[in-house]
């Protein structure tokens, strides 16, 4: 058959592209039958930066770093700490702080022992500002982080902190500023995994080599080096040598999506095992289809809406700021916005945590008769700004909000997206917008203190996200008498007592908590989320 | 020819240029603080966000900021992302997937576009011509996002439930295979345009003076339409192909995001969303690249088809 010369381009066009195609396809698995030496798969975000343990305060990096590393504390069902990598961890004075290592632990890559040495060179170097790791400040109540944060342009002129002593091969010794009762809880976060020697290079830096493929000392081990941008999935290998319990399957595999529509969609296919985070679209679906195998638990994260009270005057009155809670249908948001993947907030610290009391913050219940007459007594503004970020799930639940305050407060309320939420903090900060605006809150370490320090603490003004510019005297006082408690439940009675100063003053007010809903395949079971949002992979057991 | 197209290569160079400041200058422009934005709802260490920016030479005016970026580019050097990894690194990686699913999107386009409009042409006004002006007239008017998760799910789920492993729901792990519907999804509009495109076109070639009078000379019809009516019918195809390519190449995102592929469609939206410059100036560089090689080629395809095209 003669070809007319038109068809031969058009064939050639086909077959060019069809080899441009083909190329880079790679291994192709088969269809799925192997199911013996086929690993437990984990759904996962892109994790935004390589793996530097003291740079990753994303959730899709620690999640991955957990699995590799093992924390020196961890939490048990009761929500208490206990511990992990630590063999003991003991103070007289909530200041110095004698941290012993538990045997055992070793590397990944030599199987040499875990030193206390490695802990200390590693917090140093997290919080050395030329290094610019983003859990940095979690080292500033450690005595000697200023030295090492002397500013920008400063020289650093030390890279250790003076509170950080090896007593021995096992044992280390903290010394903080100032006491503080919840330093045992913060143990388990990211920031404070140790470092084997050979993650530094000859510039005293993390190597890049490093944190392609970091070598921890937990449960599993990298496969081979991840290369960010090209690799859709990471895979790991149960580490023989660990001395925790170990869960019964050898492989883990986090493969990455963009879009947790398809994430869901793979895992109803069967693709995936475990899926944390399921969109608010799937939810009824994941509920039938899933049954026993859907999880539903709280998250530990709250969302707010604030008010700039440090330079806007419009909110100063508290009875105003109480009227505009009770004027919020918090049950019909949570349910119907968010398809019961949120629950209606009463209390500014979260259910998930020692402390909550139910019920605590009373104006949070919805109340439009009471609202509608304390906003007219206070003689409240007639119109009202909410400006929110449109780069998350957040235009729905503000436009129910502004519905209510329109309904039950009788006054304007104007509605203001923002590019993203840097661009809301942005002008919070240089003091040019003047409405209220949404915010949120995820904890850094399970602890009820945690909900308040960085948030509304007057320090947290310049340093952390008191994006009210709130400030009470009181208030701080009872964080310094928690922080200097001798045991964590005498620190949390003070700390409620800091909580009942924000119920009454409302710089924020607490609109819902986030819940987690995650559901898992037929070929596990046991899974369970943490109090971090983590799997804990030593319960999951593989059923084919 | 050959001066021709060096020519046409040098011509290239100020569009590159103006490209690469334009939308540095549109990266700079979008509201938000790099920095911050890196942080997520947290705020960053105050200190930290000072040793950030002067390392990324954000405090720089933009002019400067651009000669820094334009320096490190003539060194070859692309930059890096506010997370340290090289853009080349991350361009060689997602480019590839996505060269891959425009190419599988081409060839899908070239094939059924041509050939059901080819089909309809001769079947010119009969109930099958008038099926497939209905059926394209649905694939163009129904968006993209609902036909991928409508496919993902019919084709992808429901068939892996049933025990048919034909279509993977995501990823790129399969090969050719993970292609197949993404690249479908991808050109779904292209292949109606041009399933109605060549209908068009070719239904006009073949009232024309020359058909006839090769019909008249007694011609086989398999040759009249395909050496005489097709291959003039051909350019305005050949040029919306090669238009196509550069759009496909752009457009991916909304497929990549539903079929997970990690393409440039998926980073260029984040990278826009974080504001890292030398990603997007590095990506929308080659994505000018690309589309002045698709219209080159194009050009000389004229040439091809019609011998009264001439390049000196």
């Amino acid at each position: 058959m003669r070809f007319t010369k038109g068809a031969r381009i058009a064939a050639g066009t086909a077959l060019l592209a069809l080899g441009l195609a083909a190329c880079g396809s790679g291994a192709s698995t088969g269809g799925g039958t192997a199911s013996a030496d086929l690993p437990v798969r984990m759904e996962l975000g892109e994790p935004q930066k390589l793996f530097y343990p003291g740079d990753t305060s994303e959730s899709e990096g620690a999640e991955v770093l957990a699995a590799v590393f093992a924390p020196l504390v961890d939490y048990d069902e009761n929500k208490q700490v206990v511990n992990e990598a630590a063999e003991s961890i003991e103070t007289t004075d909530n200041k110095v702080w004698t941290i012993k290592l538990k045997p055992g632990y070793t590397w990944q890559d030599d199987g040499s022992a875990v030193t206390a040495q490695n802990y200390v060179d590693a917090w140093n170097y997290a919080a050395n500002q030329d290094n610019a790791q983003s859990s940095n400040g979690f080292f500033n109540r450690i005595e000697g982080w200023a030295d090492l944060n002397p500013g920008e342009g400063q020289t650093v002129s030390t890279k250790e902190m003076k509170g950080l002593k090896v007593v021995d091969d096992n044992t280390f010794q903290v010394t903080l500023t100032q006491p503080f009762s919840q330093f045992k809880t913060m143990l388990g976060y990211t920031a404070f995994y140790p470092l084997p020697s050979s993650a530094f290079g000859d510039d005293g830096k993390i190597t890049e080599t490093y944190a392609k493929q970091p070598i921890g000392q937990g449960l599993f081990k990298f496969d081979k080096p991840y290369n960010k941008g090209t690799d859709q999935t990471i895979d790991l290998t149960l580490y023989g040598k660990f001395p925790g319990k170990k869960p019964n399957f050898d492989k883990l595999q986090f493969k990455m999506y963009t879009s947790p529509e398809t994430a869901f969609n793979d895992l109803a296919a069967g693709n995936v095992d475990v899926d944390d985070s399921l969109p608010p679209s799937a939810i009824s679906r994941a509920k039938s289809e899933f049954g026993e195998r859907y999880i539903d638990q709280a998250d530990a994260t709250i969302a707010y809406i604030g008010f700039p009270l440090q330079y806007n005057k419009t909110y100063a009155n508290i009875k105003v700021r109480e009227a505009i809670s009770l004027a919020i249908d918090r049950k019909t948001i949570a349910e119907t916005v968010f398809s019961g993947t949120r629950a209606p907030a009463d209390d500014f610290i979260n259910p998930l945590l020692d402390g909550y009391r139910q019920g605590a913050c009373a104006v949070c219940t919805y109340d439009p008769a009471r609202a509608k007459t304390e906003y007219t007594e206070a003689n409240g503004p007639k119109t009202l700004e909410l400006g929110y970020n449109a780069d998350g799930p957040h235009k729905e639940w503000i436009e129910a909000v502004a519905n209510n305050l329109r309904a039950n407060l009788g006054v304007q309320v104007s509605v203001k997206p923002f590019e993203k939420f840097a661009s809301i903090l942005d002008e919070l900060d240089q003091k040019t917008y003047g409405g209220m605006f949404r915010m949120g809150w995820a904890i850094d370490y399970p602890s009820a203190e945690n909900y308040l320090t960085p948030v509304f603490s007057t320090v947290a003004i310049k340093t952390g996200s008191n994006y009210a510019g709130w400030s009470n005297k009181e208030f701080d006082d009872l964080l310094a008498k928690g922080d200097s408690a001798p045991t964590q439940a005498e620190g949390l009675k003070f700390y409620q007592q800091a909580d009942d100063i924000l119920i009454k003053e409302l710089p924020y007010i607490p609109v819902y908590y986030y819940r987690i809903n995650a559901a898992f395949s037929q070929n596990v079971k046991g899974v369970k989320i943490n109090l971090l949002n983590q799997v804990e992979w030593s319960e999951v057991e593989k059923t084919v | 020819m050959g001066r021709y197209i060096i020519r046409r290569l040098i011509q290239a160079i100020p569009v590159l240029l103006g490209a690469t400041l334009l939308i540095y200058a549109i990266v700079f422009a979008l509201p938000g603080d790099p920095i911050a934005a890196l942080a997520g709802d947290k705020r960053l260490d105050p200190n930290i966000v000072k040793v950030l920016r002067e390392q990324y030479h954000l405090n720089d005016p933009f002019l400067v900021q651009y000669w820094h970026y334009l320096t490190g580019l003539f060194r070859g050097d692309f930059g890096a992302t506010f997370a340290g990894v090289p853009v080349t690194d991350i361009m060689a990686g997602k480019f590839q997937v996505t060269i891959n699913l425009a190419g599988t999107a081409l060839v899908m386009e070239a094939v059924i576009g041509v050939g059901l409009g080819l089909y309809a042409a001769l079947r010119h006004g009969k109930a099958q011509d008038s099926l497939i002006l209905a059926a394209t007239l649905v694939l163009i008017s129904v968006p993209t996002l609902v036909t991928g998760f409508m496919l993902q799910l019919l084709l992808g789920v429901k068939l892996k439930q049933a025990g048919i492993d034909l279509f993977p729901v995501a990823g790129v792990a399969e090969g050719l295979r993970s292609y197949l519907l993404p690249g479908f999804v991808l050109a779904g509009a292209s292949i109606a345009y041009l399933t109605r495109l060549t209908r068009t076109s070719l239904v006009e070639t073949l009232r024309a003076d020359y058909i006839r009078t090769a019909v008249a000379k007694g011609l086989p019809r398999r040759r009249v339409v395909g050496r005489h009516a097709l291959r003039n019918a051909l350019i305005p195809l050949i040029t919306f192909l090669g238009a196509d390519l550069g759009t496909l190449m752009g457009g991916a995102v909304i497929t990549e995001a539903i079929f997970n592929l990690p393409g440039i469609g998926q980073q260029l939206f984040t990278s826009v969303y974080l504001r890292e410059q030398p990603v997007v100036v590095g990506i929308v560089t080659v994505l000018v690249l690309i589309y002045i090689l698709a219209n080159l080629v194009v050009d000389l395809l004229y040439a091809v088809l019609d011998p009264r095209i001439r390049y000196e």
